[in-house]
């Protein structure tokens, strides 16, 4: 399945880490998150995607070219980060190259940070973070923690094959999802989502900075928000608002 | 019980191929790729959102850094709203570390097509945490008797 795909490494990769992963989703919750978890932490880049499953798409950062996709880290946490849109046919070659790599690299636990949308979304103060997890076990530590739990639904995205895959292989991994604009970026949630990150892995860093450039954050993000909309289109994001049936 | 309106054969015609030439005109509005800004006017087009209920059309706009009293809502045509709002500071491209583009932009432009006939000369407007929200109560040109 994750065939063409592959991890080029540039640093030495530390075993037993962390994985967290912030891909383009509604209201680029995961995006924005990884962004200031990058800046905050001083994460340097450790590892990238090459495949020909991508678009031919660079990034250029002072010039030099990057991979969309690429894997930051430090001693203790490894993040992977897309800066465009995934499109829909390639998420599973995608997602399912990154966790066995983060598998041969002994990662103790998966955490993809995501939003969940909500109507109305202006109107409310305090957003809720719910959480989904791999294992019966990993769901009783995020409900110890005070976390509600997404009990029941439909889940669309990269979050959803991470979790899959992993219950599959026997890896604890967990999604957070924090309530968000559905087409808009949503730096408040990122916020949200990174206060319950650290309260489940203990990974600290302070969101006020976060909060205090969201309109500078809403502003640069509308072009990768626009091209996340039609991908999110592709994919049938809106099957998440559905009420599931379930043949028991 | 309501009434069908009479309508004759050349009204029925005519409103087919306007709206077949409002189809293609969408549909070409869809497919062009074209950048978010405009050096020339100097704007940015929002992103934006158009929701269908039952009883209205809910346009919402996604405004950052906008001043509230320079926002203006305008129907140009019968299913299209023209919006535009000033930014409180002036954003260039170095802002977002491009060195390529020059240019500068205060504005956001857009314009909106209204999928649904509605009462243009009733919309309501409100606008929190950024986000512009236009409401245009729904327009039931027909309705079809139930015998």
């Amino acid at each position: 399945m994750s065939e063409g795909v592959n991890i080029i490494e540039k640093k030495e990769i530390p075993s037993g880490a962390i994985m967290l992963f912030g891909f383009p989703d509604v209201g680029l919750v995961g995006v924005i998150a990884a962004s200031h978890l990058i800046s905050e932490l001083n994460l340097a880049e450790v590892a990238y995607l090459d495949s020909k499953l991508l678009p031919p798409l660079i990034v250029l950062h002072e010039g030099l070219p990057h991979s969309s996709i690429r894997i930051f880290g430090n001693n203790t946490i490894l993040l992977a980060v897309s800066e465009t849109a995934i499109s829909a046919d390639t998420i599973y070659p995608i997602m399912y190259a990154l966790i066995e790599w983060g598998k041969r690299k002994n990662v103790k636990m998966m955490i993809s940070l995501s939003g969940i949308p909500i109507q109305e979304r202006q109107d409310i103060e305090k957003l809720k973070v719910f959480a989904a997890a791999s294992n019966p076990e990993m769901l009783k530590m995020v409900e110890d923690k005070g976390i509600e739990i997404l009990k029941e639904g439909y889940m669309v995205g990269p979050q959803a094959i991470m979790l899959q895959r992993c219950a599959h292989i026997g890896l604890p991994a967990l999604t957070l999802l924090a309530q968000c604009f559905f087409n808009y970026p949503d730096p408040e949630a990122a916020a949200e989502v990174l206060k319950e990150l650290a309260n489940i892995a203990g990974i600290k860093v302070d969101v006020s900075k976060l909060l205090e450039k969201g309109e500078e954050i809403r502003l640069r993000a509308r072009d990768v928000m626009k091209r996340t909309q039609q991908e999110l289109s592709k994919m049938k994001k809106t099957q998440e608002y559905d009420i599931p049936l379930y043949v028991s | 019980m309501s009434m069908r309106r009479r309508r004759s054969i050349f009204d029925i015609i005519d409103e087919y191929f306007e709206s077949f030439e409002e189809q293609v005109e969408r549909l070409g509005e869809a497919l062009i790729e074209r950048p978010s800004w405009n050096c020339r006017a100097c704007t940015m087009e929002p992103l934006r959102e158009v929701m269908v209920t039952p009883t209205e059309v809910i346009v919402t706009v996604d405004l950052p850094y906008t001043e509230e009293n320079t926002i203006q809502v305008k129907p140009i045509e019968k299913n299209v709203i023209e919006i535009s709002a000033r930014m409180r500071r002036k954003i260039r491209f170095d802002d977002f570390g491009i060195t390529h583009y020059k240019g500068e932009f205060q504005t956001f432009h857009c314009r909106t097509r209204i999928p649904v006939p509605v009462f243009m000369e009733k919309l309501e407007i409100r606008f929190k945490k950024g986000i512009l929200e236009i409401r245009l109560p729904r327009k039931h040109e027909y309705t079809i008797p139930i015998e």
